[in-house]
């Protein structure tokens, strides 16, 4: 039942707003990370800061596209099916209540792709068509599980 | 621990110190951080980070019977005339990171408060170290109070639906933050992540009470909570102490002496507060999946004291995302049980004592509950604006959420509010 729930909040998103939420967003990270797979679950605490740590034990290290990016926007309504506002509003209450802060966010797609590859624990989302072999796909957003 | 405590008590004298003893505390720390990696740095380089948040907001109410306020801690509330004192503030964050466990944060709050005024205070600055990253953090300093679930973000308006957090439920409370330190403990279990938090200071602020001021300085605080978040939902219960080192002032702490003086002393000591307790018991949960948000809390108040009533109060908020609005319905109540007391001295010629008394017992009755429903309009980025209506409804003697009331007040109070949150 669980598993099924962000299909159907992904098939909602688009019969609701009619928006293309089907950028091919995947999430990265460093081939030496020591993880193969994510699953959902794993990607919203890490990126919500709930749980800062790889299920590999590295120190995890997640990194935002700019806020004017569409991949950003993209990346959170396909994960939590929430708006930049509501992005903002979440991570209002922690950083102005001493909790965590939120993720790293990267100028460009560049100094992204930088990160993850330069550092184990770094862990990204790009559109499909921009990974290379410096970078492992680690969750597929539309569709998985 | 009572060096830790002793410590801060000194810097409670001399506030200049604080700063001091925070740099002190980056230097050791810093002596130890451990090398970082090529990347890691890079992120790492981003040290200082400025913030702030704010709410430009305007309320009234129908009536001028009862003074609305937001929490016990303003002096004075809003009637008819619209005004901006009640939720209108403003916050400024420093954040600096010394070293990959160690971080510092500072943050002033300017806001209408015990004072009557706008008076800007140090509402948080504290050292948080990673003890094991990730898995136990300590924080050193001045924190918020998490007496309930949310209540140290209670003034960050942008970052909830309402205008204010429910008054039926938060505006018990006077205090707002804690010189001390807390532990917080971390492990994913299951699908999600459990928390364990414990802390303990004191408190270092006033309360207003009438024109004068409530002192609940040096009042020694104490308090824990267990929080599990896993999937959509997020549970937390939470137990916290507050024991009073001071007295009501005027005009309870000279019917105290009144009553001691005829002999009532059974009377006159049941009203006093000093080393009495307070315990706040409170469990809540939250449910946020995609558009939809709700939340609900419980709370008891037990107060050895018999000038505080017991009291049981809870709410519960939903609101539902539809493009940039989220109109949201809310509902709330507070109930307190009168305590009996009786100061054992007939009528003649001590009825003026008598009727003081039960004023005084009768001054922090409440017996309410409140639906409150609005919209928050996120129309621009890092802004949001919510308009709400409170419709308050209680029974005539529900009196302690005002600080003042006349006896033409009915109990019912609707309250009208506008507000302009934001962040940067």
């Amino acid at each position: 039942m669980l598993k099924r729930a962000p299909l159907l909040l992904h098939a909602a998103l688009f019969l609701l707003t009619g928006r293309d939420a089907c950028a091919d967003l995947v999430v990265v990270a460093n081939p030496k990370s020591g993880i193969e797979r994510l699953k959902r679950q794993e990607v919203i605490y890490l990126f919500m800061g709930r749980w800062r740590q790889l299920p590999s034990g590295t120190e995890a290290h997640p990194v935002d596209l700019g806020n004017d990016s569409t991949e950003r926007a993209e990346f959170y309504r396909q994960l939590v099916n929430k708006e930049p506002s509501e992005i903002k509003a979440y991570w209002s209450r922690l950083v102005f209540s001493g909790g965590s802060r939120p993720p790293y966010t990267a100028e460009s797609r560049e100094e992204l792709i930088r990160l993850i590859s330069s550092m184990p624990g770094a862990i990204g989302y790009i559109e499909r068509s921009q990974v290379d072999s410096r970078l492992r796909i680690v969750f597929e957003l539309s569709g998985s599980p | 621990m009572p060096s830790l405590i002793d410590r801060f008590r000194k810097q409670d004298r001399k506030r200049e110190q604080s700063g001091t003893f925070l740099a002190l505390l980056a230097v050791l720390f810093s002596l130890s951080g451990p090398a970082q990696a090529e990347g890691e740095s890079e992120i790492a380089d981003k040290r200082f980070e400025f913030g702030g948040f704010g709410t430009l907001g305007v309320a009234q109410t129908d009536s001028n019977d009862a003074q609305f306020i937001r929490d016990q801690s303003q002096a004075k509330g809003i009637g008819k005339t619209p005004s901006a004192k009640l939720d209108s503030l403003l916050g400024l964050q420093v954040y600096f990171r010394a070293t990959d466990s160690l971080e510092l944060v500072t943050q002033a709050i300017t806001r209408y408060g015990p004072q009557g005024n706008f008076q800007p205070d140090i509402s948080w600055a504290f050292a948080k170290y990673a003890l094991i990253p990730n898995n136990l953090t300590l924080r050193v300093g001045r924190m918020g109070t998490e007496f309930y679930m949310l209540a140290d973000s209670r003034h960050v308006g942008y970052s909830y639906l309402t205008v204010r957090p429910p008054v039926d439920f938060f505006g018990e409370l006077a205090f707002h933050y804690v010189d001390g330190f807390d532990l917080v403990g971390t492990l994913p279990v299951g699908d999600g992540v459990l928390k364990l938090k414990t802390f303990a200071g004191q408190s270092n602020e006033v309360a207003p009470i009438g024109k004068e001021i409530f002192s609940l300085r040096r009042n020694p605080m104490y308090g824990a909570y267990l929080d599990y978040q896993q999937g959509n939902w997020q549970w937390r219960a939470t137990y916290a102490q507050m024991t009073f080192k001071h007295d009501l002032p005027a005009p309870v702490s000279s019917l105290q002496e009144q009553l001691a003086a005829v002999g009532a002393s059974t009377a006159a000591r049941a009203i006093a507060l000093t080393n009495t307790t307070s315990r706040f018991y409170s469990a809540g949960g939250v449910y946020d999946r995609g558009p939809l948000q709700v939340q609900a809390m419980l709370s008891y108040t037990a107060h050895e004291s018999h000038i505080y009533q017991n009291t049981k109060a809870g709410y519960l908020i939903g609101g539902y995302r539809l493009g940039e609005f989220t109109p949201f319905l809310g509902y709330s109540w507070s109930k307190s049980k009168s305590k009996e007391l009786s100061s054992g001295l007939p009528d003649i010629p001590f009825h003026d004592l008598n009727v003081a008394l039960a004023g005084a017992l009768a001054r922090v009755h409440t017996d309410q509950h409140t639906w409150s429903l609005g919209t928050r309009w996120d129309f621009r980025r890092n802004m949001a604006l919510k308009a709400q209506v409170d419709m308050i409804r209680g029974k005539p003697e529900s009196i302690f959420l005002y600080p003042t009331s006349t006896p033409k007040f009915d109990g019912k109070l609707n309250v009208f509010s506008l507000a302009l949150d934001f962040v940067f």
